[in-house]
């Protein structure tokens, strides 16, 4: 599954938390960081439509050998169901793939922001300050549990990632964290 | 927002065997619950000609009688009794067709190592396929039935071959032939919904990078299977709910009494029937192309031809159908256009016989089991292939239609080409999918008494076909016993090789010796040699990266 670093301005690890503010690009209110979480797909739109086409233009093939016959309109509700089957699960499976979750920190501010596969996208929002990070290697529904803890709820984070990638993930985020803590108190 | 679910607890995978195996969703598990429930099947339905084999091993009938079916001659009275034998011949092909190639081939490898082969963690509706399975278990289980239901003739099961024609198939008496249309409508169901998952998976989840033309050759057959299988099996679908409604509700789509037309039936059959014949092959030359890849130690020879010419033999397959009926009175251009659109078939199979065998040239070559198997499959295939082409021809059809040599020209792509295909990935695949070893030399014994029992058997039916013995009869006159003689020992040869085969799988489950070399045969060109034997319950969960699978020197 890709995680795909958007934006990261927290400079190298070795520099304990350095944090480029004065450096122009974006200013002052720009996210610091941004995470982008999401599942892999790798079927075009124009990839589908072409996929559809040779389907459908196959299949015209029995039926234009039926034309006239009464066996034709047997026929027909059987091929329209395999092509709808097709066309709805690829859809399906490209709605599924829509789940994405964008965790996005500014100095003063941490948002992660959910789309959903189906059903409206979930906000969650607190401060940095007191926001909690934790990794759970047991216990959870998934191997290597992350969930981040404030504003008054605990909330997961790439809950659909493999056990390895969000063990990668919460130690990225734990080191950006506590860097912004220590800039804080400077 | 997702709230976190840390309250609830104790969610590790601690699967029983009743869960892995009966509620199972892992790709893994439904592909290796394919190939044991397909290969139940096969046994089903290879008894079911060693019998037929038995019967026709001496002119007269000595077997099955109507005072009862015997296994061994007697000096008593016995009347012939062709009920029995026309329901053995619809049950093995009926069985072979539906349940046991296909289920093995795409059901099986095509589940098990498609998602490996484009790094994809799982199919795409994991559940979706655990429905395509236990519907094709149910389908299985309908088939066995109508074996054994009250049919035609007061007798058992119904004998109207697996084609299922009318009239003969709208008359034949009892539920027998209900059950089995049945079978067939499930297990269409369960192809259909298996085809979608795996057309769906191959499109949308190859892993980053993985273009279409570098698509490892196996998941590219699997994909144009699944294809063939979304658009003949709805076709199929509708030609058996007309036979149903014919039988059970009165209508007359292919009587003529009632404005309909039995031959409409025949060109709608087969309109599914030979793209059957390419669902049934195209996974086989997935396997043969890794196989002879591997073991010449070179990258297969043409990689976009191999593509394409499987792209180009199942596009032909949906244009040349009826060269299944010559005999039913066509125009002359009707028949002159299917005769010729049947002989372009010959050139993407030509351009794939000639890149396996341009990959062995100047390879390494050995011969392991596997790459015998696929020697066999190369061989014997191109050997079908060769007769399909006389077979092409409208006017020499009218000699062979419905002789022997019909029977031994698709025995030959089917039983000895799809068959050799199917055990060329066992033998391949077995340590990756058990963690253990199979003894070499056991492989090869099995190699050599199916490969000369398989061919004792099937040859001599060119000669049978010449001499004008006609298909599905009980008995023969006296002149055609030789060849009758030598093709029945060598069914049993093949039957022998078999059982061998099944005892040998069971020994090497539980004592064969435990490989952890991961890539076994030395081959590393597909992302299933990255993987433990046998692979973790979760794979790719990571997507694979480029370096991992794109070791081809033509992408």
């Amino acid at each position: 599954m890709p995680v795909e670093r958007d934006i990261d301005r927290t400079g190298a690890p070795g520099k304990t938390g350095a944090l480029s503010r004065s450096a122009g690009d974006g200013g002052p209110d720009a996210p610091l960081y941004q995470v982008r979480l999401r599942p892999h797909r790798s079927l075009s739109r124009r990839g589908f439509a072409t996929f559809i086409v040779i389907t459908c233009l196959l299949l015209t093939l029995p039926l234009m050998a039926l034309l006239g016959s009464a066996a034709l309109w047997v026929l027909l509700p059987f091929l329209w169901i395999a092509v709808a089957g097709v066309w709805f699960a690829i859809h399906r499976s490209w709605d599924d793939g829509r789940l994405t979750e964008v965790l996005t920190l500014w100095p003063d501010r941490i948002r992660l922001h959910r789309e959903n596969p189906r059903g409206a996208p979930q906000e969650w929002e607190a401060n940095p300050y007191w926001t909690r990070l934790e990794l759970h290697a047991e216990g959870g529904p998934v191997e290597n549990y992350i969930t981040l803890n404030g504003g008054g709820r605990c909330v997961e984070l790439g809950a659909f990632l493999s056990p390895e990638e969000r063990l990668d993930l919460h130690g990225e985020l734990a080191r950006i964290l506590a860097g912004l803590d220590i800039n804080a108190r400077r | 927002m997702a709230d976190s679910a840390i309250h609830g607890h104790e969610h590790e995978d601690n699967r029983g065997f009743f869960t892995r195996w009966f509620m199972s969703t892992n790709h893994k598990d439904i592909g290796v619950l394919y190939l044991v429930v397909g290969g139940l099947a096969g046994f089903i339905s290879v008894t079911f000609t060693v019998y037929m084999r038995l019967e026709l091993m001496e002119p007269g009938v000595q077997y099955m009688c109507l005072e009862g079916a015997r296994l061994l001659a007697s000096a008593e009275e016995c009347t012939p009794n062709g009920h029995l034998w026309n329901v053995l011949i619809t049950g093995h092909g009926i069985l072979m067709m539906f349940f046991v190639v296909i289920p093995a081939l795409f059901g099986g490898f095509g589940n098990y190592f498609m998602p490996l082969h484009i790094g994809a963690p799982d199919m795409a509706f994991p559940r979706l396929n655990n429905l395509s399975f236990w519907l094709y278990v149910a389908g299985t289980s309908l088939a066995v039935a109508s074996v054994m239901a009250p049919g035609g003739n007061d007798q058992l099961g119904s004998g109207v071959g697996w084609v299922l024609y009318p009239p003969l198939s709208t008359t034949e008496g009892g539920m027998s032939m209900d059950l089995a249309i049945f079978a067939v409508h499930v297990s269409g169901a369960s192809s259909i919904l298996g085809a979608i998952n795996i057309i769906t998976t191959f499109l949308n989840m190859r892993a980053p990078g993985m273009t279409l033309h570098k698509v490892p050759l196996f998941a590219w057959s699997i994909f144009v299977t699944a294809w063939l299988i979304l658009l003949a099996l709805p076709v199929l679908a509708g030609a058996i709910t007309m036979l149903l409604t014919d039988r059970n509700f009165g209508t007359t789509f292919f009587d003529p009494s009632g404005g309909g037309d039995p031959i409409l039936y025949q060109h709608i059959l087969w309109f599914f029937g030979h793209p059957e014949v390419y669902i049934v092959i195209v996974p086989a030359f997935g396997i043969i192309s890794h196989v002879i890849s591997t073991f010449s130690r070179k990258p297969i020879f043409g990689y976009l031809p191999m593509v394409y010419a499987m792209v180009a033999i199942g596009g032909l397959g949906f244009v040349v159908w009826a060269h299944h009926m010559y005999t039913v009175g066509m125009s002359l251009t009707q028949q002159s256009y299917f005769m010729l659109a049947t002989m372009v078939i010959a050139v993407p199979t030509g351009v794939k016989i000639f890149s396996w065998i341009a990959t062995m040239w100047g390879g390494s070559v050995t011969f392991e089991t596997p790459m015998l198997w696929a020697f066999g499959f190369l061989f014997l295939f191109t050997v079908g292939g060769v007769t399909g082409i006389v077979l092409s021809q409208a006017g020499v059809d009218r000699v062979y239609h419905d002789t022997y040599y019909v029977v031994a020209h698709f025995h030959y792509v089917m039983s000895l080409g799809a068959v050799f295909g199917i055990f060329a990935g066992i033998y391949y695949w077995f340590t990756k999918m058990t963690g253990r070893a199979y003894p070499e030399w056991a492989g090869k014994l099995h190699f050599w008494t199916f490969f000369i029992g398989a061919n004792i058997t099937f040859f001599p039916q060119h000669f049978l076909g010449r001499q004008g013995m006609p298909r599905r009869y009980i008995d023969y006159p006296e002149a055609f016993a030789t060849w009758n003689y030598v093709s029945s020992i060598g069914a049993f040869i093949s039957f022998a090789s078999f059982l061998f085969f099944i005892g040998m799988i069971a020994y090497s489950l539980k004592f064969g010796r435990k490989v952890t070399t991961p890539a076994y045969w030395g081959d590393e060109q597909t992302l299933e040699w990255t993987l433990p034997n046998p692979p973790p319950e979760h794979t790719f969960e990571i997507l694979p990266t480029q370096d991992q699978w794109d070791k081809q020197p033509h992408h």
